[in-house]
C-alpha cells in the first residue's frame, strides 16, 4: 500500500515573539511540525504495519522545512518529497496545488493523509483542495479509518453527527487528534531518519497550471486581551471565598 | 445586479452570514441571496431573496453534491462572493468551490468589508494570539467564522429556482449516529465549568459536575480530557479544534491554559481560574485567578454556594 | 520552557561537522523531556509519584545508548553529544537526571572493563533500559577515601563471597545490577552483582534535602556469593577502574548542574519580568540585572567547561584535570545561580517546590562523585606535578 502523508513545519505558537508595534516577528520565528500533522504522520506508519508498503511525507514550505520532514521520517515514513517554496505568500489555494503536483509526480497512491488543519494558521482547506486537484473523494475530520481490501470505511465527526462512510482508493482523508496518540521517535530513529531519502522539487516549476488568484494576507497585529488577571492565593477556604465573591460582583453568578 | 450568495447547511448558521451579507451588500449595485439547496427551509432569512438549487437527486447533505450544484450556478450567474459558513462541512464546501470556480478563499472571516474590488476581513492565527487582515478579489469566496455575525431574524421570502445536473458521487453513507446531545449545548451556554488535566482521576469530574450544577453551568474541558483521556466525549472539548464558546462565565478548573484551549474561550465575559501552578499560563488570560489545590478549593466554594 | 535552546545549537555547530544532526536529536529528546518529564518533575520532588515509568520511557527513547557503540545498540555518538543530552535531562528534573547518569557510569564500567560474557549478558538491557543498574563505591566510613574501603571480597573456589556495606547508593533497590567494588587480596576489585543474589540486602529509604525522586540507601553484602564470572575485569585493580569511570561521570553530574541551574536561570528570568515593585518590572532594577547577568554568564562558562573536558575524552587525551575543573565548577556554580533564583523570587522563592527545589536538588553534586575537595586537590597536583 503506498500512503503519502502531508505535513507543515509551522510556527511554534508558544513561542511567538512580539514587536514594539504588537505585529509577530515571523523571521526567524521557532518551528514544529503542525501538531495534528503528527496524528497524520502516526496513522500513515500505523497502516503501513498493517498493510506493508511505503510511507512518503510531502511538504511545500521553505528550506528549512527539512526538519520538519525529519521528523515525519524518525515516526516511521519512507522517504520524502519537498517542495521549497521561495515567497512566503503562501494561501491554502496554492499549497494545496504544489502538493497535489509532487504527489502526482511521485506514483500512485491508495492513501492520502492530512490533518484537518495546521496548528498555526487554521483554514480546515488544503485537505478538501487537494481531494479537488487530485480528482479523489474526499473523508474529512476522521477519528477512525479500517482498510477493507480496495475499500475503507471511516468514521467522520461532524458537529453534531458522526457518520460510518465507505469509499473506494483510493482517497484522501484529513484526520482529527483525537484518531491516535503520535510516537515520540527514539533517539535511534531520528539517526537514522538523516540516511532517508528526501527529494526536492522547486516550487517555481510546478507553476504552470497553479491558481493565478489566492488571498493574500495584508498585516497582522496581536490579539490584545484585557483581562483583569486578579490573583487569589493563600489559605484555599480565603481563596475560595473571594472567587466567588468576584464573581458574584461580576454578576455572573446565578447566586 | 451584482450577488453575494451565501450558505449553510446548518439554519441558525446561514442566518448570521445573511447578516454578513446584508452588511456588504450596502456597496451600490451589491444584493445578498441566500442560498437553499433541494428546497427553501422555515427559519432560514434572507434580507433579499432566495435561490433555490434543485435537481433530480438530492444535493444538500454532501460536500461534494453541494459543491457540484453550486458551481453549475455560479458559473452560470456569476455572484462576486460566496460566503459559506465555517463548519466542518462547510468548509469542505469552500474548500471545493474555490478549486472548481479558481477563486481566492478567506477563511474563518469576521469583521467582513469590501470596495468592490476586494472582499477583505479579519481571521485569528497563531491559535488566537493574532489577528490577520486577509483579502482576495472579487469573485470569491469566504468561510465566515461562527457567532461573528448576529442572525437575521426576518426576512424576504421570495425566491428563484434553479435547475441543476445533479452530479458527485458523494461518499456512501453507511451508519449515521447523533453525537450524544450534551445536556447543554456548549455554544449557547451563558455559564462552563471546565476540567483540565489536574483532575486525577475520571471520577473526580463529579466534583467539576456538582460545581457546574451549584453555578448552573455546562461542562466542558481541555483537549487532553476528551481526546487523549476519553474522559468526557469530543463535544465537550473546548479549544481551537473543539467548540468555541462565549459565556458570561467560564471557569477553568485544573487547565493549565495552554493558547489552543485559551483559543476557544477569548469570547467569554468573564473568565475565571482555579490551578495549583502559579505561572500557569491560564493566569494570563483569566480575569480571576485562584492558585491553590482545587481538590481543597472547589469544595470550598461549593459550601459557599450551598449556604447561601 | 523550549529547553533545547540557541546556545545549546550554537555549541554543538561549533564543535562537530555533524552538528545538524545532533541538533534534530536533542530537539526531539527536548521535546518528549518538555511534555513527558518536566510536568512530573514537582511530583517526583514531593514523592507523590514515582519517577519509574518516566525513567524508563526516557531510557527506552534512548539516552543511555547515545555514546555507545551500535553493536550493543548505541549510536556511536560523541561524548559531548551526550552530556549535552544530560544538560537537557538535567534541566528537566534533576532527580531523573541522577538515576540516569549513574546508572550510565555503572553501564560504562561493565563496557570498559567487562568481559565478553558481561558485556553481551548484561549490556543491552541496561543500555534499553530494560534493566536499571547501580554504582556502588562509597561506605558509611569512607567516602573520598575510597581505598580505605572495608567491604571485602573472598576467593572462594569458583565464588566471591562479599561482606560489607555501601552507603548512599542511587537506585539501590530499584536497580537489577549492582556494580560493586571491594578489596581483595590484592588491591581493590570491582564486581557485578545481580539484584536477586542471596545475601545482598537493601536499607530503607534514605531521606535527603534534595533529588527527592531517587531512591538512595543503603547496599548490604552478608556472605553475598557471585560466581567468579561476575568478576569485572581483573582482580586488583578495580581502584583504578572506579578512578576512569569517575572521571567520565565528573562531566555528566557537571552537565546535569548546569541543567539546573540552567532551569533556575529561566525561572527567575521570567518571574522578574513580571514581578513588580516601586511601579517597575523587577527586571528594570540594575541589581537585578547584575545577577542575571552573572547567572547567565556562570552557566555558560560552566557548559563550555564540560563541552572542553568532553572533547578531550573523545579524542583520548587525558582529560581527569578538565574534567575534575568542570564538575568543581559547575557544581559551584550552580548553587549560586539557584541561590539567586531564590533571592529574585523572594519570599515565594524561600516558600516555592517548583523554586527551591532547583537548589535542594544542586546541593548533592558539590559532594558526591568526588567533592570539591578532593577534586581541588587532584587539579592542583597535577599542576604541581608538572613543574617538575
Amino acid at each position: 500500500m503506498r500512503i503519502a502523508v502531508c505535513v507543515k513545519q509551522a510556527v511554534d505558537e508558544g513561542e511567538l515573539r512580539l514587536d514594539s508595534e504588537g505585529s509577530p516577528v515571523l523571521s526567524g520565528a521557532a518551528t514544529k511540525m503542525s501538531t495534528f500533522d503528527k496524528n497524520g504522520v502516526e496513522e500513515a506508519v500505523r497502516k503501513k504495519s498493517e498493510a506493508g508498503g511505503e510511507v512518503v511525507v510531502f511538504t511545500a514550505g521553505p528550506q528549512d522545512a527539512k526538519r520538519t520532514m525529519k521528523e515525519a521520517l524518525a515516526m516511521g515514513a519512507d522517504r520524502g518529497v519537498h517542495v521549497v517554496v521561495g515567497s512566503e505568500d503562501q494561501d491554502a489555494l496554492l499549497t494545496s496545488y504544489l502538493l497535489s503536483r509532487a504527489i502526482k509526480a511521485s506514483g500512485h497512491f491508495d492513501l492520502v493523509i492530512t490533518s484537518e488543519g495546521s496548528s498555526d494558521t487554521y483554514t480546515g482547506l488544503v485537505g478538501p483542495m487537494l481531494a479537488e486537484w487530485l480528482s479523489l473523494p474526499f473523508i474529512g475530520y476522521v477519528r477512525k479509518i479500517e482498510l477493507r481490501g480496495p475499500a475503507v470505511t471511516a468514521e467522520r465527526a461532524l458537529e453534531d453527527t458522526v457518520e460510518v462512510v465507505e469509499a473506494a482508493l483510493p482517497v484522501v482523508v484529513s484526520v482529527v487528534s483525537e484518531i491516535n496518540e503520535p510516537r515520540y521517535p527514539t533517539l535511534i530513529q531520528i539517526m537514522q531518519a538523516g540516511k532517508k531519502q528526501i527529494e526536492e522539487l522547486r516550487a517555481e516549476s510546478l507553476l504552470d497550471g497553479a491558481p493565478k488568484v489566492g488571498s493574500k494576507v495584508l498585516g497582522m497585529k496581536a490579539q490584545s486581551v484585557a483581562r483583569k488577571k486578579v490573583i487569589f492565593e493563600g489559605d484555599p477556604q480565603d481563596v475560595a471565598r473571594k472567587l466567588v465573591e468576584s464573581l458574584r460582583a461580576e454578576g455572573v453568578l446565578k447566586r | 445586479m451584482k450577488e453575494i450568495w451565501v450558505y449553510s447547511e446548518s439554519a441558525p448558521v446561514s442566518n448570521e452570514l445573511a447578516t454578513a451579507a446584508s452588511e456588504l451588500a450596502r456597496v451600490p449595485g451589491w444584493r445578498a441571496v441566500v442560498l437553499e439547496l433541494d428546497s427553501p427551509r422555515d427559519g432560514v432569512f434572507s434580507p433579499s431573496g432566495k435561490l433555490v438549487l434543485r435537481a433530480e437527486s438530492r444535493i444538500a447533505g454532501s460536500a461534494d453534491t453541494a459543491a457540484h450544484a453550486i458551481v453549475e450556478a455560479a458559473t452560470k450567474l456569476e455572484p462576486v462572493a460566496i460566503l459559506v459558513g465555517s463548519t466542518r462541512l462547510g468548509r469542505e464546501l469552500a474548500a471545493r468551490l474555490a478549486v472548481r470556480l479558481g477563486r481566492g478563499c478567506l477563511s474563518e472571516a469576521f469583521d467582513l468589508s469590501t470596495d468592490g474590488a476586494y472582499l477583505s476581513g479579519k481571521r485569528y492565527v497563531y491559535a488566537g494570539r493574532v489577528v490577520a487582515s486577509v483579502s482576495a478579489p472579487v469573485p470569491c469566496i469566504a468561510t465566515v467564522k461562527l457567532g461573528s455575525y448576529s442572525q437575521l431574524a426576518d426576512g424576504s421570502s421570495e425566491a428563484d429556482e434553479m435547475h441543476v445536473g445533479g452530479a458527485g458521487a458523494g461518499l456512501k453513507v453507511l451508519d449515521v449516529r447523533r453525537k450524544q446531545a450534551s445536556a447543554v449545548d456548549l455554544k449557547s451556554a451563558k455559564v462552563i465549568v471546565s476540567a483540565g488535566r489536574g483532575i486525577r482521576k475520571k471520577e473526580d469530574l463529579e466534583l467539576i459536575e456538582k460545581l457546574a450544577s451549584a453555578v448552573g453551568g455546562a461542562v466542558g474541558c481541555s483537549r487532553p480530557l476528551s481526546s487523549d483521556l476519553g474522559w468526557l466525549p469530543e463535544e465537550h472539548h473546548i479549544g481551537l479544534t473543539g467548540v468555541t464558546v462565549h459565556p458570561d462565565l467560564y471557569l477553568a478548573v485544573g487547565i493549565s491554559g495552554q493558547l489552543q484551549h485559551v483559543a476557544g474561550i477569548k469570547d467569554s465575559k468573564v473568565i475565571a481560574a482555579i490551578n495549583s501552578d502559579r505561572d500557569a499560563p491560564i493566569f494570563q488570560a483569566s480575569d480571576y485567578g485562584a492558585v491553590g489545590d482545587l481538590y481543597k478549593i472547589v469544595p470550598e466554594m461549593l459550601k459557599i454556594l450551598s449556604g447561601s | 520552557m523550549k529547553l533545547f535552546s540557541r546556545e545549546h545549537a550554537q555549541l554543538l555547530k561549533e564543535n562537530y561537522p555533524s552538528h545538524e544532526e545532533y541538533e534534530a536529536l536533542l530537539s526531539s529528546l527536548s521535546s518528549f523531556l518538555e511534555e513527558r518529564v518536566m510536568p512530573l518533575s514537582h511530583s517526583f520532588d514531593s514523592s507523590s509519584a514515582s519517577l519509574s515509568s518516566a525513567r524508563r520511557e526516557l531510557m527506552q527513547k534512548g539516552i543511555c545508548q547515545i555514546a555507545y557503540p551500535e553493536e550493543y545498540g548505541g549510536l556511536s555518538l560523541p561524548f559531548g553529544v551526550y552530556c549535552a543530552a544530560m544538560e537537557l535531562v538535567g534541566s528537566a528534573d534533576a532527580s531523573i537526571a541522577l538515576s540516569v547518569g549513574i546508572h550510565n557510569t555503572a553501564a560504562e564500567g561493565i563496557f570498559q572493563f567487562g568481559s565478553d560474557y558481561l558485556k553481551s549478558e548484561f549490556l543491552p538491557d541496561i543500555l534499553s533500559g530494560k534493566k536499571i543498574a547501580a554504582f556502588c563505591l562509597t561506605e558509611p566510613t569512607s567516602g573520598s577515601d575510597a581505598k580505605s574501603m572495608a567491604t571485602k571480597a573472598r576467593r572462594s573456589g569458583g565464588e566471591y563471597v562479599i561482606n560489607g556495606s555501601k552507603m548512599f547508593i542511587t537506585n539501590a533497590g530499584e536497580a537489577d545490577a549492582y556494580l560493586v567494588f571491594a578489596a581483595t587480596e590484592h588491591g581493590h576489585s570491582c564486581f557485578l552483582v545481580e539484584k536477586s543474589t542471596p545475601g545482598l540486602e537493601f536499607g530503607e529509604d534514605i531521606q535527603k534535602l534534595g533529588m527527592r525522586g531517587t531512591r538512595t540507601s543503603e547496599v548490604r553484602f552478608v556472605d553475598c556469593r557471585v560466581p567468579a564470572t561476575m568478576l569485572v575485569g581483573r582482580e586488583g585493580i578495580g581502584f583504578e577502574y572506579a578512578k576512569a569511570l569517575l572521571n567520565g561521570s565528573r562531566i555528566v553530574m557537571g552537565s546535569i548542574c548546569v541543567g539546573i541551574a540552567r532551569t533556575a536561570f529561566e525561572k527567575a528570568l521570567d518571574y522578574s519580568r513580571k514581578r513588580r515593585s516601586f511601579g517597575k518590572p523587577i527586571s528594570d532594577f540594575q541589581l537585578t540585572r547584575e545577577k542575571i547577568a552573572d547567572m547567565k554568564t556562570a552557566i555558560t562558562a560552566g557548559r563550555l567547561l564540560c563541552m572542553h573536558a568532553s572533547r578531550l575524552k573523545e579524542m583520548g587525551e587525558e582529560f581527569s584535570s578538565e574534567a575534575s575543573q568542570a564538575k568543581v565548577f559547575s557544581t559551584e556554580m550552580s548553587l549560586m545561580v539557584c541561590d539567586a533564583a531564590i533571592q529574585l523570587f523572594g519570599g515565594y522563592g524561600y516558600t516555592d517546590e517548583d523554586v527551591h527545589r532547583h537548589w535542594r536538588d544542586a546541593r548533592l553534586l558539590t559532594i558526591g562523585e568526588g567533592t570539591s575537595e578532593v577534586l581541588r586537590m587532584l587539579i592542583a597536583s597535577k599542576e604541581l606535578a608538572r613543574s617538575l
